[in-house]
């Protein structure tokens, strides 16, 4: 049959929406990156490379840079290393297995800005639960003001999307475990392999296509970081926890608009430059499968 | 089972366990410091409250407009599942029975939209242009823009596992392609269509990026961006603050209650197909 028949007017709704609201935003943000565009100007003028210069002098884009990687970086770590331990205790069998599985998800469909503002309480330095614990069990001298401490408020915001974030990565992690056929795993243990070998030399390898879905969802995901960081520290104490979107924000608020899309052109680089080599890694595994 | 496999399970659930308090506290301490009154729930403990404030629930239905914001986050997250898995499985049938270059730019420029952020300051210039800025139809369009990527994703990736002999067959007994899709391709789709539902579901309703952006007009405001405006408002009064909290994720969590065995298997069956 001739594949060309297949009609084309079916891809044009999809295509028309995404062609009109997502590329045309990004090639014209693209062309205002070169331009004064701002509240105040009557028009707007094509000034070149004037908003990247600026962009590069400015101590401010250079945290929020290395905050968004720290955030980047701890998050999908963290995020993968509890998911798979998560995965690994709740793939065995457990009485409370259903109902642990359905626990750890939870926070996962709950809005990132409502576990903001939880946390927020949480993190309290006088009353907040963390110090209150501590305090209990005789490790009072652990106790900080956890967002308003400029070395520990970026983790503290880690500490909390890892805490949204584990369960997601552990249905996925579970999902990877379920192809893994059980009679493998089995006559190694009959062999007389430990946990540690038939983990390293079985499992880890079979997990493969699960651990690629989820690096890649998790890093582009935190790179892109809004509401957890707008909602528990506002990108402060100072700009010690500013990442790009927040600058994006306060540079929008001001009305640099031509300078706020500017820095989203950055952000778009660096989501790319990680991304797409992650994205081919995992299409290449896709061939060799 | 040996004793000892027997010991191994037992650690191993007392831990898993003691992790899932670390889940569940949070979401007690919003609960029990909604019944507090304003001086003890500043204080965020944990403790069940000296007098049951059952005031602070009414107080809340009657300073915000929890309703309006429920029904605005309804018709739009439910018109955004609507829109991404129809477009979405039109454009992926297309997209892998015809495998042609053209096909295959346009798969790759929807991978890209995966990866690449939004543009909001454009974007919220386009919807200005368009004249549609601040209505229910450019927050719609947003989200739909931003979640086809994804979908078609999955899709492709699926469709592969659907035989073309199938349509073969169909088209020869003088089926027509729209009837192929819907009444063939479509039902074959449906645990996908199912994980697309579930995800684009979550994130439109928990969103707070795309209306604090978009939505100008208060009445048309999500219940997550009257959330945002309340607590900026009410901050000095934590215990009508948290009711509010535990309105609004009441509902979705009850759904997930509900519908949680379901979710997750959906998940699971979608998430490594791709």
């Amino acid at each position: 049959m001739e594949k060309r028949k297949y009609p084309l007017y079916f891809s044009f709704p999809a295509l028309a929406i995404f062609l009109l609201f997502f590329l045309t935003p990004t090639l014209i943000g693209f062309y205002f990156s070169f331009t004064d565009w701002n509240i105040n100007a009557d028009t707007i003028r094509f000034t070149g490379l004037d908003n990247y210069r600026e962009l590069f002098r400015e101590p401010r884009l250079k945290t929020a840079l290395t905050n968004t990687l720290i955030f980047a970086a701890c998050v999908t770590v963290l995020q993968n290393v509890c998911g798979l331990g998560l995965a690994l205790i709740l793939n065995e069998a457990l009485k409370l297995r259903n109902l642990l599985r359905m626990v750890f998800f939870m926070p996962y469909v709950i809005s990132p800005l409502v576990i903001g503002y939880i946390f927020r309480a949480i993190y309290h330095p006088e009353n907040g639960v963390v110090n209150h614990l501590l305090q209990t069990f005789g490790l009072g001298f652990l106790a900080h003001d956890w967002l308003n401490d400029p070395k520990i408020a970026l983790y503290s915001v880690i500490g909390t999307d890892v805490w949204r974030v584990a369960g997601f990565s552990m249905v996925v992690y579970l999902a990877g475990l379920q192809f893994i056929p059980k009679d493998l795993t089995e006559s190694s243990a009959i062999d007389g392999a430990g946990y540690w070998s038939r983990f390293r030399s079985i499992i880890f390898p079979l997990l493969a296509p699960a651990f690629t879905v989820n690096v890649l969802l998790s890093m582009i995901g935190s790179m892109k970081v809004f509401e957890m960081v707008y909602v528990l520290t506002e990108g402060g104490p100072g700009y010690t926890t500013e990442v790009f979107f927040t600058y994006i924000r306060s540079m929008f608020s001001t009305g640099q608009f031509g300078y706020a899309t500017a820095v989203n052109l950055m952000l778009f680089v660096l989501v790319t430059v990680v991304g797409v080599p992650v994205l081919l890694a995992m299409k290449k595994r896709e061939v060799e499968m | 089972m040996t004793t000892q496999e027997r010991v191994r399970l037992i650690i191993l659930e007392l831990i898993a366990v003691a992790l899932a308090l670390l889940i569940l506290i949070p979401f007690y301490m919003i609960l029990v410091n909604s019944f507090k009154g304003i001086r003890e729930s500043a204080l965020f403990g944990l403790s069940l409250p000296s007098v049951w404030e059952f005031k602070n629930y009414k107080d809340t239905l009657q300073q915000a407009h929890v309703l309006r914001g429920f029904k605005n986050s309804f018709l739009i997250s439910g018109s955004v599942v609507v829109c991404v898995n129809l477009f979405a499985s039109m454009i992926a049938f297309v997209i892998q029975r015809r495998d042609d270059k053209l096909m295959r730019a346009i798969f790759y420029t929807f991978i890209c939209g995966l990866i690449v952020p939004v543009s909001i300051v454009p974007t919220i210039k386009l919807m200005g242009d368009l004249h549609i800025r601040g209505t229910y139809f450019s927050l719609i369009m947003y989200y739909t823009a931003v979640l086809l990527p994804f979908a078609v994703f999955l899709l492709v990736g699926f469709m592969k596992s659907i035989p073309r002999e199938l349509d073969e067959a169909a088209l020869l007994e003088g089926c027509s392609f729209f009837r192929l899709y819907a009444q063939i391709i479509l039902p074959l789709l449906m645990t996908v269509l199912v994980t697309i539902t579930i995800v684009v579901m979550v994130s439109v309703w928990n969103d707070f990026f795309g209306p604090f952006y978009l939505m100008t007009d208060s009445t048309k405001w999500t219940i997550v961006l009257q959330i945002f405006n309340f607590v900026t408002m009410y901050s000095t009064n934590w215990g009508i603050v948290f009711a509010f909290m535990v309105l609004v994720v009441a509902p979705i969590l009850l759904l997930y209650l509900l519908l949680q065995r379901f979710i997750i298997d959906g998940l699971t069956a979608g998430s490594l197909k791709g």
